[in-house]
């Protein structure tokens, strides 16, 4: 790692660059764009985020408390927790303890510098953590690593059996930061009693573990609170993902990206469910208007991502697209299957539903939301739907018109690289045009960006989809 | 009076050297043949006709790198690592880190301070942290390995590389090459990438200091300055003979241990 890299904290760094996009924002457009020339390497995604209106400076204040939460963890009395993004942070709030999500934090690096998590991606494989592990975590668990962030308290993930590079990159950080871990179990089915009840008595172990950790009593009134304030924001989520479904999609692409980092970042926060308002308000502007929300006013395809994005600096992925007339209309991790979206309709008992009512019942409805994150549902391919992701794809593909479908993980993801291109072959058959994308979405040093928008280029074209 | 000699068959060139009392009399870099025998013969006989010897008058002689198997006229083989500890620490007594780039691997190794290997690691794998990705991405900018090096110094915002996979780098030269950037700006990056694979080798390993670079690619100065930012530690320019002679050095003072019996 170079020598000045070092001279900062990781997550202090987001925090400031997030914060001070903010506060920058909050001024007139003068004093936006004379802010942003005092800092030429942040203004690139501080603008693009900001550039969306209500929403982005919204996205950005709250973004900027994430970060503020985690860099002043200790100094408020609480406790730093590990995790992963597939695994919902709500009951972390609910237990007063501040979660600290590796996949996200890789992700907003990626956005953010030039040079994105490259440094931190190193260092974890200097220290003997494998670099065909996955990217998402391993690089800013680097940072972690290396001292350069809040001290991390302990760990709790819901990715065993799910994805083992994930699951063993937190079972690495615990053992290299000697940290008290708890992962919890998916059992082979989905539905049925059994995995209940065996999600019952985990996630009771979990909440004993998080008591222990935290030294705070779980208090039911305020888990009922957060999941009161996740079910205002799911019934939220239900309209705008239904609005995604009209042609032309009145969604700009960026918010996608609003949704899911939300829903991993601030899932609960009173804030997200305003973030999600202003972004409801947008689209049902742009519904009336009969307009698209691609900015140049014209749907030429609708692309749905069956994986995930490309985080590559100032979300150049969504400004290609736009800038092609491509609308984003989703991905694998911006569907979180609860019982108010348009996909989850007529198959309702395979959605979740938030229960308030006692202890048992949150639990369940955690421990089902939790079986339904992006990955834990889509990936795994539980014994009583064993062609899952390819089911999703084919599904969310006909409900939001997709015109094609488009791949992109990290070469390090088994669990997707094992069998996309079977998938890829099914999609075809079926009628999407599928394209695979061979980049790394949190280290343009696989396949830089140029390259990759290349290879999009041509796949649009000559499949005629623009 | 001593002669002996090393023979280094890399998989992109060849080396020899002769000693004489611990001096290097004579020595011969080639471009690797198809055949490492061939290789072989041709470095040694340049070498001993630059010393004015012949075959005859080497007491002793060991044979190293990716061809050594297949050298008929040496007395012992030696793995290249071991070679290039022991030329490292000849060129350059206090080293206790060498960093060895050669053709198609890269290895970052702890030394002793008589040069005896303590600990290594090797690059596991493709060739962008090796002589050979700096060799294709030169041919691609239709530049010598030279001028490659002197990009660093010329362009102020390197490129970012697809630094895991050399055949990717070179198309995102290409197209970059196509797209009007100048050539410094690539090469700047291309130097900047192949410091950072070989970065993380050496970080693997544990950095002491003293450090020095031996293999061709010590000389390209974009790299080690590159390397120098990253790691934050001065690495030692070797200037007593060519770094690229390392392993064949390091064969040769093994061939003298060997022939005096104090060899392992």
């Amino acid at each position: 790692m170079r020598p000045e890299i070092r001279e900062y904290n990781f997550d202090w760094m987001l925090w400031t660059v997030m914060d001070t996009g903010y506060k920058a924002a909050l001024g007139t457009e003068k004093e936006f764009r004379r802010v942003l020339g005092y800092a030429p390497y942040f203004s690139g995604i501080i603008g693009s985020i900001a550039n969306q209106g209500e929403p982005g400076v919204t996205f950005l204040k709250l973004a900027a408390k994430y970060y503020e939460n985690i860099v002043k963890v200790h100094e408020r009395g609480k406790k730093l927790a590990l995790t992963t993004f597939c695994f919902s942070p709500a009951i972390l709030y609910a237990m007063d303890a501040v979660p600290v999500t590796l996949e996200v934090l890789t992700a907003f690096a990626g956005l953010t510098w030039k040079r994105g998590a490259f440094d931190y991606l190193d260092y974890s494989v200097e220290r003997g953590f494998t670099e065909t592990a996955c990217s998402s975590q391993r690089g800013s668990l680097g940072a972690y690593m290396a001292g350069l962030g809040s001290e991390i308290d302990f760990i709790a993930i819901d990715t065993a059996g799910i994805c083992d590079t994930n699951a063993n990159a937190f079972s690495f950080a615990s053992a290299y930061l000697d940290k008290p871990f708890y992962q919890l179990n998916f059992p082979a089915g989905l539905t049925d009693e059994r995995t209940k009840h065996y999600h019952r008595d985990d996630y009771k172990a979990l909440i004993a573990f998080l008591e222990e950790q935290t030294g705070n009593k779980l208090d039911e009134d305020k888990l009922r609170e957060v999941l009161k304030e996740l079910n205002r924001q799911d019934e939220m989520l239900g309209e705008l993902e239904e609005m995604q479904r009209l042609v032309p999609n009145p969604l700009p692409g960026t918010f996608n990206l609003f949704i899911y980092a939300g829903r991993f970042m601030f899932a609960g926060w009173p804030e997200y469910t305003e973030l999600l308002k202003s972004m409801v308000k947008v689209v049902r502007q742009n519904v009336e208007d009969g307009v698209t929300g691609i900015s140049s006013g014209r749907e030429k395809c609708r692309a749905l991502f069956f994986y995930i994005d490309h985080f590559s600096l100032n979300l150049r992925m969504w400004q290609w697209l736009d800038l092609h007339g491509i609308s984003h209309i989703g991905g694998i991790l911006s569907r979180f299957y609860s019982d108010n979206v348009p996909y989850t309709r007529g198959r309702e008992e395979e959605a979740y539903r938030i229960e308030t009512g006692d202890l048992d019942m949150m639990i369940d409805s955690i421990a089902e939301m939790n079986a339904r994150m992006p990955m834990v549902r889509s990936i795994r391919g539980p014994y009583d739907a064993p062609y899952m992701w390819l089911d999703d794809a084919l599904t969310l593909g006909k409900l939001y018109s997709a015109d094609c479908m488009i791949y992109n993980g990290t070469p390090g993801c088994r669990n997707t690289w094992s069998n996309v291109k079977l998938i890829a072959k099914d999609l075809e058959n079926n009628g999407f045009p599928t394209h695979i994308m061979y980049a790394d979405a949190f280290d343009d040093r696989v396949e830089s960006w140029e390259a990759t928008s290349e290879r999009l280029d041509e796949f649009f074209k000559l499949r005629r989809l623009v | 009076m001593s002669i002996v000699a090393g023979c280094d068959v890399g998989s992109l060139t060849s080396k020899a050297v002769i000693m004489k009392n611990r001096k290097v009399v004579g020595s011969s870099i080639i471009k690797s043949k198809v055949k490492p025998q061939e290789s072989a013969d041709k470095a040694m006989c340049d070498a001993l006709s630059s010393a004015g010897l012949g075959f005859d008058d080497v007491q002793y002689c060991v044979g190293t790198g990716y061809g050594r198997n297949k050298i008929s006229f040496v007395d012992k083989r030696i793995s290249e690592i071991s070679c290039h500890g022991k030329g490292a620490n000849w060129l350059i007594p206090t080293v206790r880190t060498a960093i060895d780039i050669g053709g198609q691997d890269c290895k970052a190794i702890k030394l002793d301070g008589t040069g005896k290997v303590e600990n290594f690691v090797a690059n596991d794998k493709c060739a962008s942290g090796t002589g050979r990705f700096l060799e294709v991405m030169a041919g691609v900018l239709g530049i010598d390995l030279t001028e490659l090096g002197a990009c660093s110094s010329k362009g102020r915002s390197p490129i970012t590389f697809a630094a895991s996979c050399t055949v990717w780098a070179q198309a995102d030269a290409v197209k970059l090459l196509n797209n009007g950037t100048p050539f410094e700006e690539i090469g700047a990056g291309i130097n900047a990438a192949m410091a950072s694979r070989v970065a993380i080798l050496v970080n693997s390993l544990g950095i002491a200091p003293a450090i020095c670079m031996t293999g061709g690619v010590a000389k390209n100065k974009g790299v080690t300055d590159a390397l120098e930012k990253i790691i934050g530690h001065r690495i030692q320019r070797v200037r007593k003979a060519d770094p690229q002679l390392a392993g064949a050095i390091g064969a040769a003072l093994l061939a003298l241990e060997n022939m005096n019996g104090r060899g392992s």
